[in-house]
């Protein structure tokens, strides 16, 4: 199965390292009118969680079925063989924006010749076996490298974990 | 996107990218994460957090993510300068190093000569690396006046815990059962204790946060103490009610260990948990709570910050009721708790025996002149052995009083860390001689005779030690850009230039780490052949309980309820020596009349994530991260209440004076208080505060509670 990059909410303080590594990695400049391929949402609603905020990290999501290289006219958009990476072919993409309509979150970037261009997964880095640069840097590991069954299995655990603390009658270093 | 180039940033044998080891310096201290650097050609091409670094192992925080930005920005300085214009005017010429370096050592000297050595000031901003050498060289020059930013950071806390316990005491947070973290956002400042927080509270630690913000800690807390800013000492006197009315406290602790139990307690049975609500805002159930949790826990540690709680004008007195919380409990320097560790190098204690104090110190205080700030704020020279005071420093440059300051040498120095920030800018233009050594052209540069060019950490060398026993040397991965030079080696060429007769600053900068290291038996020759660091061969861990052996270090050999330092000021200056709660100088409990007019809480400089003071807000990669600044946090109900949307522009007014900035709407904010970003040149928050608006035990600025009022103000006014 192919990985992808998972945020695990609950461990994400929204600090933008991954924003940063991710431009660092991939030479993008703000002040070029290039705007990061990954971004952090800070999200208040007290009816999603109790104390009103939570932190989102997104950047492309290397869909399945993915609705942006079906909408590309020109083939500029492909998914590499074996990775399953979605690639975008900067020499192909005319800036119709068609692939950002069809995008459901909103991720395709346009530089200042309204060349397309989003997350690449760090093909060069896991192509020898490191981490993406978003996940590397990422100090409260809430964003991952993994296969989605492998991360379902992980959130699944810590669950039953947090099921068993909560009713074990075992508390740990507390005079009763 | 570019197109994609087969391993264009990583070894590959032939593409010439090698990787070097070097720390990040843009925030400090404590933290300096190892750093991977990638360097292509002598260019760095790519940072990323070293594994094998003991404290970050392979992450980073956007700031030091931001490494290669803020090594290769364009407003960094190229040449020696020397000014050509009206100070401020930021006309300048490049001159030589020669020129520059026997111009500073001519000048001094003319002033040493006439008004003596102490007429002249060496400031250190940051970062911290070099300032044992400056101190050396400020006290080698012969003059007390060695001051740094530490004077409204470090010192306060280690101020307040050298008063209550004699010597600091450090959360011991692998072994606590329960954490008490009063003020403070590691996730945002510090991301290794961030993450040692989560991994300990898997373990199944307790944690209470105290923090009027909402942040990723307090939304971690078992507890969140919500107070109002300022009101910190009314709530641990009210935590301490319930633990000493529901004889929750360590009997024996308190019975052989401690002075002023007897007083302490009749103080506190003011502060019933209904009276601290009503002082802080913090219900009386969950004071309760969180009493009994913290007390009844077997081991618990408070975790201090460094100027959270102190910025405050009761700053000293609130911290004090804090710390006594850990003497009530008999939570000091016992596994779990508060312990004593000695400091190894630069404020950590690195678990190996120095000699950095005979090296900072070759000169005793006895033979110079009081320190800058020791007449005004006289506990300061009691506690702080390290340096003056600079809050007071724009006073003496303005009176010469008690003696003159002609000249200041300011390493990284940043005008606006100051309260009425534009008054000290005025101050800096009445001094004979002044000079500014920075890595980038900042407004305070532009207020100096000779500007100086410093090299970033990439580009020289730096001894760090780290509380895990972790020790590192580190060696330039790059050529110092442009005429750039370390803040060392210009120290060091200074000393020569001015004559100084000291033996270590002749025999060069590796011969004195050599000197500090020798009781370690580490040496540069052997930091050198482990250029990502290494953890110490001999590991010093003092005992617990190291008060049963020789006391503890306060003038009545006992843990301080009632301070034997603070007693003598009672009469004089009106401080007290128990921990008295009074509200903020500027408050709606001290001054409900002003309150009226300024119906609005100030607090200023929690941190963003992004951001270190101004360190980064030059680099795109983090501005990016928080547009629309510099704005404030308010509370939505507040925003509403006065049609305030997210994005417009407010008036943020004090009655010394007032600034535009944009509104951030968020939750993170109280009701009633304002939360703006510190030292913004667009907006700069503390030309809101009087000159004197200090705690009068420290001297440290009350930035985190005055009073203000918000309006919006429309955009046609601003643009």
């Amino acid at each position: 199965m192919k990985k992808a990059v998972f945020l695990d909410p609950e461990r994400c303080v929204g600090c933008g390292a991954c924003v940063v590594a991710c431009m660092d990695e991939n030479d993008i400049y703000p002040e070029k009118g290039e705007p990061p391929l990954r971004r952090v949402y800070q999200i208040e609603d007290r009816r999603i969680s109790e104390n009103g905020i939570i932190y989102i990290s997104i950047a492309c999501n290397h869909c399945e079925d993915s609705p942006c290289l079906i909408a590309c006219p020109t083939g500029a958009i492909s998914r590499e063989p074996g990775s399953g990476r979605i690639v975008t072919d900067t020499s192909l993409c005319i800036g119709c924006h068609s692939c950002a309509l069809a995008c459901p979150f909103g991720i395709p970037r346009y530089n200042a010749e309204e060349k397309m261009y989003k997350c690449t997964l760090c093909g060069d880095r896991i192509s020898v076996g490191l981490e993406p640069a978003c996940v590397r840097v990422c100090f409260q590991e809430a964003l991952s490298l993994e296969s989605a069954n492998d991360f379902q299995g992980k959130k699944e655990k810590a669950l039953m974990e947090s099921l068993i603390k909560a009713t074990s009658q075992k508390r740990i270093g507390f005079r009763e | 996107m570019r197109p994609e180039q087969k391993l264009k940033k990583i070894p590959n044998g032939e593409n010439g990218i090698v990787i070097k080891k070097s720390i990040c310096t843009i925030c400090d201290p404590l933290t300096q994460c190892g750093l991977d650097l990638y360097i292509k050609d002598g260019k760095i091409v790519k940072v990323e957090g070293s594994k094998e670094h003991a404290y970050n192992q392979g992450s980073l925080c956007p700031k030091g993510a931001a490494t290669r930005q803020y090594v290769y920005h364009e407003d960094r300085i190229k040449t020696p300068l020397k000014r050509i214009g009206s100070r401020g005017s930021n006309q300048f010429i490049p001159i030589s190093w020669e020129e520059a370096l026997e111009t500073i050592a001519c000048k001094l000297n003319v002033l040493k000569k006439e008004y003596g050595p102490e007429s002249v000031a060496f400031f250190s901003g940051f970062t911290k690396y070099f300032r044992p050498y400056l101190k050396r060289l400020t006290h080698s020059f012969g003059s007390p006046n060695y001051i740094t930013e530490s004077s409204c950071c470090y010192h306060a806390t280690a101020m307040t815990q050298a008063l209550v316990f004699g010597r600091q005491g450090l959360p011991d947070m692998a072994n606590t059962d329960c954490l008490l973290l009063w003020s403070g956002n590691p996730f945002y400042t510090n991301p290794g204790n961030g993450r040692n927080l989560v991994k300990n509270q898997e373990r199944g630690m307790k944690l209470i946060v105290v923090d009027p913000r909402i942040t990723p800690t307090t939304a971690r807390a078992d507890i969140h103490l919500r107070l109002r800013p300022g009101t910190d000492g009314a709530l641990a006197l009210a935590m301490a009610h319930v633990i000493i009315n529901e004889k929750l406290y360590d009997q024996d602790f308190v019975a052989n260990h401690t002075y002023g139990f007897e007083e302490y307690r009749d103080y506190v049975q003011h502060f019933t948990p209904e009276e601290g609500h009503r002082l802080t805002g913090v219900p009386a159930d969950l004071i309760k709570e969180a009493a009994r949790m913290y007390a009844k826990a077997k081991t618990a540690a408070i975790f201090p910050s460094a100027s959270a709680v102190v910025h405050h004008t009761n700053g000293i007195q609130n911290y004090r009721a804090v710390f006594c919380l850990a003497g009530l409990t008999g939570n000091y320097d016992i596994k779990g708790g508060n312990r004593y560790s000695p400091h190894s190098f630069i404020h950590i204690a690195g678990l190996i025996p120095t000699r950095e104090q005979e090296f900072i110190q070759p000169r005793p205080w006895e033979e110079m002149p009081p320190r800058i700030g020791s007449d005004r704020f006289p506990v300061w020279p009691e506690v702080v052995d390290e340096e003056g005071q600079a809050m007071q420093l724009p006073y003496q440059i303005r009176s010469g009083q008690p003696y003159p300051i002609k000249a200041l040498l300011g390493f990284g120095m940043n005008y606006r860390m100051w309260p009425d920030s534009e008054g000290l800018r005025q101050s800096l233009n009445m001094l004979d001689f002044f000079v500014n050594i920075d890595i980038f052209m900042t407004d305070t540069c532009k207020m100096a005779d000779i500007v100086l060019p410093a090299c970033t950490s990439l580009e020289r060398s730096e001894l760090r030690c780290y509380p895990m026993g972790y020790i590192i040397f580190t060696q330039p991965v790059i050529e110092p850009l442009y005429e750039s030079r370390s803040d060392v080696d210009i120290i060091y060429q200074l000393a020569e230039k001015l004559g100084l007769e000291d033996e270590l600053f002749a025999a060069g900068y590796e011969t004195s780490i050599d000197y500090i290291l020798e009781p370690s038996g580490i040496t540069v020759a052997e930091l050198k052949k482990h250029p990502a660091g290494m953890f110490v061969p001999n590991p010093v861990r003092p005992p617990e309980k190291s008060y049963l052996q020789n006391g503890f270090a306060t003038p009545s050999g006992k843990l301080e309820f009632k301070s034997k330092i603070l007693e003598k000021y009672e009469d004089k200056m009106g401080i007290a020596a128990l921990p008295v709660y009074t509200p903020p100088k500027h408050s709606p409990e001290a001054t409900p009349d002003l309150a009226k007019e300024y119906p609005f809480i100030l607090n200023t400089g929690s941190r963003m994530p992004m951001f270190v003071h101004t360190r980064t807000f030059r680099l795109s990669w983090n501005s990016c991260l928080k547009k629309n600044q510099p704005a404030a946090d308010i509370n939505p109900e507040d925003a509403e209440r006065l049609g305030i949307k997210q994005d417009d522009y407010i008036r943020i007014s004090t009655p010394k004076n007032s600034i535009v900035v944009r509104a951030n709407l968020t939750q993170m904010a109280q009701p009633g208080v304002v939360h703006m970003h510190h030292a913004f040149a667009q907006a700069d928050v503390n030309i809101l505060f009087e000159a004197d608006y200090l705690d009068p035990i420290s001297g440290f600025p009350g930035f985190k509670s005055a009073l203000c009022n918000i309006e919006k103000v429309n955009e046609t006014e601003v643009c």
